[in-house]
């Protein structure tokens, strides 16, 4: 791509940890900082986009081309959001039908096409399936898209199991290609000391905690309104804490290959941290 | 006992997986034998590992490859050829690639056989990118209906394709659900060619899916005079054979008719004239319809041809016909064969056609005392699926008419071929499959391209493949004029190497740079060299 000052940014993590809440709410962020950004959709399920276009607004990548062919326009899939974010959802087939990691290769391909990545762009931000199923939904950390990953993770097991075997990947690729690690976001689910496990955790896998981003039902309200933290109420907390998130991949230079732990090691830094305690101690309902 | 063919499972199970199939390999036929263990492996239930330790077959494993067919052409070849039904490639349109061979082979088979002469019927669905990504359920049920409207055939056969084999795309339901709509069968095929590294997988395919969906259960009636011959589109040579025994021939798959295929569950036996082709029907069939299978030699040659009539007659309860029958047939080809034997003494012939087979015409050709030191077959399976010793063909081979002593596994490698041709310098070559015969005239040896795969079936057979020798010796001059004219395009490195499996042996020397470089300037005329 011409724009050498575009920077590339998939977000990973596992399924349900919050991806899209926090690219949208970061990528609001980064919009009153003055960027231009694209937020491109890689789920089936279209629902990246809700928050900056105030609900399922858009009409997919991949069912315009299936509609109306291959002489589409960039109008009809790219749409404008909050603070003047180009939205794309690559969309998909229904579920257990098709191929949807064949769809984000397609829908990609077609944005490229289009001339979707113009020059003016500061960002371009790829929020993609939680689980990393097949080579499709590698696509967007493939052949020189994003450079930059961050994954998003909480102090629950589950999720850093995720962020380790997605950095397993992006190692895989780091070797071929410019991929780098840019760090963990925490999207906080109050779990006893989450933030030194992720600071743990994160230091193994060679990496920083970029943002710690606390828990606060405001998001639950903004989502209900199909708002960002940052539209819906711009001077509450929440809404500084995706503003310096935002500010901290604006101004990371912390890019690294990741280090993926063996599961004996990851469970030991589990311990270490009393998540294990925890789980077997704690007999609340 | 050996396992049982499983016809619950909707794929079919791939050929390596059951026989432990091979395409690369090299030595001499004693030694593919004894590494085969035929009978071990027979014994064994298949699917688990290792028989007694004895039965290691060495795989050569290479990093080039110069030709090769699909699982899903053999699918082409066989359901494509049954006379009433259609057959739907739901795939890219290039999997279509091969109908206009297919078509041409089924109108000559058609025509062979006295039919009236038309196109094949096959229907590619023509997959896109939207279809893989969203799945293409509905432009199969419209091309199940097209076919439907178009030719109101007795059944239709939808093969897949490594496309929707990936994309996990639910033929089955559909199939299912048009064939209960349609009242006629609707049978999904799975000829993935991902699946199997030998397209012989292809043939198993249909043949499962006919099994499974075709084939009349439980039928009313026996046919007691009724032979199934498993066969492709060759010329009628079985019906005047079997006269001699009362017996009626039911050709299958090719060239079929959709009740032809039903009805072999009322026939007396199953037949076929190479194993490789008919191993998995023809035990499926016994094991799950109670038609035995005539397990012999093929009938190849005399001792062959003879072993081969006994056995069937033994099956059929027939035993009163076959003796005079094969005495008479001895004494009317005999002296034919004779002649044959002196006009082809000294002539050195090599084989190179698919495994089963080439065992076969290596039988006939050692009848009439042509020497034949080196062939070539394009898989081979070191046990068939019945398990029988009695259908151990390469072991009948080496006992009854000798090793063989450069006898290589090679998959349709051209380039393997020359260095093969150049070890026995053959007068002749006996060829079934399109892409090697060229080779051959290029270095000015005659190929037989035995279009009629039934040339060699029988008494006659040795008469009819003696009498082809001998035409296409007589291009003998012909093709050494080619040889002084054409131009090989290997470089030096490839036309002196001795090793045709130098490639499996050493991978790195691809990488060579040495051995790597092309320039037109290496090319060595082949007249210089040969």
């Amino acid at each position: 791509m011409a724009n050498e000052s575009l920077r590339q940014i998939a977000i990973y993590g596992k399924g349900g940890i919050g991806k899209s809440t926090t690219t949208q709410n970061l990528t609001a962020g980064l919009t009153e900082l003055g960027k231009h950004v694209m937020v491109v959709g890689c789920d089936p399920k279209a629902d990246s986009t809700r928050l900056l276009l105030g609900g399922l607004a858009q009409k997919t990548v991949l069912d315009t081309l299936r509609d109306e062919g291959e002489d589409v326009e960039l109008d009809s899939i790219l749409k404008e959001g909050f603070g003047g974010t180009r939205c794309v959802e690559s969309g998909g087939p229904e579920p257990g039908v098709g191929c949807a990691g064949r769809g984000i290769i397609t829908s990609i391909g077609l944005l490229e096409r289009l001339g979707a990545y113009t020059d003016d762009l500061d960002y371009v931000f790829y929020d993609v399936l939680g689980d990393v199923v097949c080579g499709g939904f590698a696509m967007p950390i493939r052949e020189g898209k994003a450079k930059e990953i961050y994954i998003v993770a909480s102090g629950e097991m589950m999720s850093l199991y995720a962020a380790n075997n997605i950095s397993k990947g992006i190692a895989r690729y780091a070797k071929k290609g410019g991929v780098r690690l840019g760090g963990i976001i925490c999207n906080s689910r109050n779990v006893d000391r989450e933030i030194e496990l992720l600071r743990a955790f994160a230091k193994e896998l060679g990496t920083q905690l970029i943002h710690f981003v606390p828990r606060d039902n405001i998001v639950q309200h903004a989502e209900i309104n199909k708002k960002t933290v940052i539209e819906y109420k711009p001077d509450a907390h929440q809404a500084d804490e995706y503003r310096q998130l935002a500010q901290s991949i604006e101004d990371n230079e912390n890019f690294v290959i990741p280090t993926p732990m063996t599961q004996e090691r990851l469970e030991e830094i589990l311990l270490e941290y009393g998540l294990m305690d925890n789980v077997e101690d704690d007999y609340r309902i | 006992m050996p396992k049982k063919i499983n016809l619950d499972m909707a794929s079919v199970e791939p050929r390596e997986q059951r026989l432990g199939t091979i395409i690369a390999w090299d030595g001499n036929s004693e030694e593919l034998h004894e590494q085969s263990a035929y009978e071990l492996r027979g014994q064994k239930e298949r699917g688990k590992k290792g028989c007694g330790g004895n039965c290691r077959l060495c795989e050569l494993s290479g990093p080039f490859t110069q030709g090769a067919v699909c699982s899903e052409q053999m699918v082409e070849c066989q359901a494509g050829n049954v006379r009433d039904a259609v057959l739907i490639q739901h795939s890219p349109i290039g999997c279509g690639g091969g109908q206009v061979e297919y078509n041409a082979i089924y109108r000559n088979g058609l025509a062979m056989r006295g039919y009236k002469v038309e196109n094949i019927r096959i229907i590619n669905t023509n997959l896109k990118e939207s279809d893989m990504v969203f799945g293409a359920a509905d432009k199969l049920r419209r091309s199940i209906d097209d076919a439907w409207e178009r030719y109101k055939p007795q059944a239709i056969f939808v093969a897949s394709s490594c496309a929707t084999g990936i994309i996990g795309e639910d033929i089955e339901s559909i199939t299912d659900e048009k064939e209960a709509e349609l009242g006629i069968p609707v049978v999904p095929l799975a000829c993935e060619g991902f699946r199997s590294k030998h397209w012989s997988t292809g043939f198993d395919a249909t043949q499962h899916g006919i099994l499974r969906q075709i084939v009349r259960r439980n039928p009313q009636k026996k046919q007691e005079d009724l032979v199934n011959v498993i066969n492709l589109w060759g010329s009628d040579v079985f019906t005047p054979l079997l006269k001699n025994l009362n017996l009626r021939v039911n050709y299958v798959v090719d060239l079929a008719s959709v009740e032809e295929l039903a009805q072999m569950s009322e026939a007396a036996a199953t037949v076929g004239f190479c194993y490789t082709l008919s191993s998995y029907l023809a035990t499926a069939l016994e094991q799950h319809f109670g038609v035995p299978e005539v397990k012999a030699p093929m009938p190849y040659g005399f001792a062959g041809t003879d072993a081969w009539l006994r056995e069937l007659a033994r099956v059929t309860h027939r035993e009163a016909l076959v003796e005079p029958f094969i005495q008479a047939e001895h004494e009317r080809v005999k002296p034919r064969v004779e002649e044959l034997k002196k006009k082809l003494q000294g002539v050195k012939g090599f084989v190179a056609t698919g495994s089963a087979y080439a065992h076969g015409l290596i039988q006939v050709m050692r009848e009439l005392g042509i020497e034949v030191d080196g062939s070539l077959t394009f898989h081979h399976d070191p046990v068939y699926d019945s398990g029988d010793t009695k259908e151990d063909s390469l072991g009948y081979l080496n006992q009854h008419y000798g090793k063989v002593s450069n006898f290589h596994v090679s998959n349709r490698q051209q380039y393997q071929l020359y260095a093969f041709l150049q070890q026995v310098k053959p007068d002749f070559l006996l060829i079934r499959h399109n892409g090697l015969a060229p080779l051959a005239s290029r270095l000015g040896i005659p190929a037989a391209p035995l279009g009629d795969e039934h040339i060699a079936v029988g008494y006659d057979g040795m008469i009819n493949l003696g009498e082809t020798i001998l035409e296409i010796l007589a291009h003998k001059k012909f093709h050494d004029d080619i040889r002084k004219h054409v131009k090989l395009p290997y470089k030096q490195w490839w036309l002196k190497q001795k090793d045709a499996y130098i490639l499996a042996k050493h991978p790195e020397l691809i990488d060579d740079d040495a051995a790597e470089e092309y320039s037109t300037e290496e090319r060595v005329e082949v007249g210089a060299h040969a």
